[in-house]
């Protein structure tokens, strides 16, 4: 019975037509596309400003119709792959939610903290394209959008047993759903064929130990996570700064007091996106 | 070709066009219409479903099930009744003329069709992009009427090797990716003639105006290097290099796949014959591959050299 209910939520989320977004960047981004002048680095710096946008972009270069899926997981890619009619094409078609909640705000916000802090991590641990890292940071709570839209009294009943209850919002979604959204997130990564990367990234912040595949893109977006969570830039859901997994620093060669550099630049770059408002 | 027993039909597709404009062969029985459309294939045969001896269906399915005969673009003429009641599953026509209908929109449809059939007709399978006799008709064309243009052959250096390491299905990977690198840096340039195709395997053409095609290849050389990476294996990528048999069965060390650009300029007519562009691209192509990055070579006007991504 269980199994079933659960098959069952999973096929309701997979089957998401429309995934709004909150209209600030969409409008940014389709003022951009519509000047004959712009270019795809700036349209695609303002795409990694938004979640869905972002995830809408890398689910359309990776469909079998353009004949590689699962390889591309920069937005400054998919842009020279897709071209600016098709981007066009995916902001007409793109809804915004009708309520903006403060929750929603928080978790853009978050979203864009976690992807910044995942670059700035993996520049300092020496990883190869940071670029991609930012893009599973901005990923990473995909899953809570999606259940929003598709199961949305229930995010009403995980957000009311957070506050009640103080837990986090992975241990409420767990109790009600019987599962979280970092299980949400590996559906969604397999059936919109997402690069192996970014789905680890996504489907693993929580338990970068583990990530099979690629466990040093798991443990940054793990880290990032709880940064983002300890400056307090934007909103997770519930106001506990998750427990961070030791095994993220073995798996990226790194001591906690090194965090302290990336601290560092960390805040300088938060001030960069500080006017950023999705208000 | 026009393939019916209707009287009204026939009569209706004569008066469309003046006479010298088109010429409607006519048959109301299937029979020596098949052999004619052998031995003379027509530009467009348009078949009624109800014909004394043969269905039209049939004869669409004769027609279409010969890959010589293939492109022929067929109308099937039919009333509203027979549509409501078929199956259209796996009926091989390209459109439907449902009787009785107005001249102008008959005529219409007979547009669209010629139209979509010299489309698809010689379009490269794998990246749907038009294929050798639209490219050498499109260069013609452009050279008969004396238009300036650039002519630009892209191929990939190391294309060979990656599929003999990867296999065939992941060198398609890469053909299409190329396909779209240029296909959307092409668009990028908006207001201009522009045109792409690919002649097939790793060989690709597009024509730009003379003044944009040194940007273009710039940007499509940088967006090439820094994509085709991410076709490759991990241990592959990081070390730049893939190691892989040559043609003799010894074992040879060959870098990333690059891509090289050969641009030929017509201008002020100054070439009249296609096979003068490719005589002199292929000369071009040579000096771009001595070169193992990617690079493109621009001829005449004193800009005769190789430039390679600076990136």
């Amino acid at each position: 019975m269980e199994e079933d209910l659960k098959t069952e939520r999973k096929g309701q989320l997979l089957a998401i037509k429309d995934l709004p977004t909150l209209p600030t960047v969409l409008d940014e981004v389709s003022k951009l596309v519509a000047r004959p002048e712009s270019t795809t680095e700036q349209v695609a710096r303002l795409i990694s400003m938004d979640q869905v946008l972002s995830a809408k972009v890398l689910k359309m270069v990776n469909s079998p119709i353009y004949g590689f899926p699962g390889r591309i997981s920069s937005i400054s890619h998919a842009l020279m792959l897709l071209g600016f009619n098709v981007i066009r094409g995916i902001i007409v078609s793109t809804s915004v939610f009708e309520v903006m909640t403060k929750n929603m705000v928080g978790l853009w916000e978050h979203s864009i903290a976690t992807a910044l802090a995942s670059s700035t991590i993996a520049r300092a641990c020496g990883l190869r394209d940071p670029d991609e890292y930012s893009v599973a940071g901005l990923l990473h709570d995909l899953g809570k959008v999606v259940a929003t839209v598709q199961l949305p009294e229930l995010k009403i009943a995980i957000e009311s047993l957070v506050k009640e209850k103080d837990l986090t919002y992975l241990a409420a979604e767990k109790e009600l759903l019987g599962f979280g959204h970092d299980r949400i997130n590996a559906w969604l990564a397999t059936h919109w064929k997402l690069p192996p990367n970014i789905k680890e990234g996504m489907d693993h912040h929580h338990s970068p130990q583990t990530a099979q595949l690629y466990p040093e893109m798991a443990a940054v977006v793990h880290l990032a996570d709880f940064l983002a969570r300890l400056y307090e830039f934007g909103s997770g859901g519930d106001d506990n700064v998750p427990f961070v997994q030791p095994d993220a620093f073995k798996i990226l060669k790194i001591k906690p007091k090194d965090l302290e550099a990336i601290c560092d630049t960390l805040g300088e770059r938060f001030v960069e996106v500080s006017d950023l408002k999705f208000t | 070709m026009l393939l019916t027993p209707d009287a009204g039909l026939r009569a209706m597709l004569t008066t469309l066009w003046g006479p010298g404009e088109v010429e409607w062969t006519h048959y109301e029985h299937g029979r020596g219409a098949i052999e004619h459309l052998f031995t003379e294939p027509p530009d467009l045969l348009i078949v009624d479903n109800d014909l004394p001896d043969i269905k039209g269906l049939e004869v669409a399915a004769i027609v279409k099930s010969e890959n010589v005969y293939r492109q022929l673009p067929i109308i099937l003429a039919v009333s509203e009744a027979v549509v409501a009641e078929s199956s259209w599953c796996g009926v091989e026509v390209d459109d439907l003329l449902i009787t009785p209908s107005s001249p102008t929109r008959v005529k219409a449809l007979i547009f669209l069709t010629l139209a979509r059939a010299s489309r698809s007709f010689d379009a490269n399978p794998l990246t749907r992009l038009p294929g050798n006799s639209s490219i050498i008709q499109r260069i013609q064309e452009m050279m008969d009427r004396k238009e300036d243009f650039a002519l630009a052959y892209a191929d990939l250096d190391f294309f060979k090797s990656f599929n003999d390491k990867y296999g065939f299905s992941r060198g398609d990977e890469v053909l299409m990716m190329t396909a779209r690198v240029i296909v959307t840096t092409i668009r990028s340039f908006t207001g201009v003639k522009s045109f792409v195709g690919h002649v097939g395997g790793d060989d690709y053409v597009f024509i730009l105006p003379p003044d944009t095609v040194e940007e273009a290849c710039k940007r499509v050389v940088a967006s090439f290097d820094s994509i085709v990476p991410h076709f490759y294996d991990e241990e592959d990528r990081a070390r730049g290099s893939i190691v892989s048999t040559d043609r003799e069965g010894a074992i040879k060390t060959f870098p990333l796949m690059a891509i090289s650009i050969a641009v030929v300029f017509n201008e002020g007519g100054r070439l009249t014959h296609y096979g003068q562009a490719s005589q002199i691209a292929t000369a071009l192509k040579k000096k771009a591959k001595e070169n193992k990055k990617s690079c493109y070579v621009l001829d005449s006007r004193g800009r005769n050299a190789v430039r390679e991504n600076s990136d």
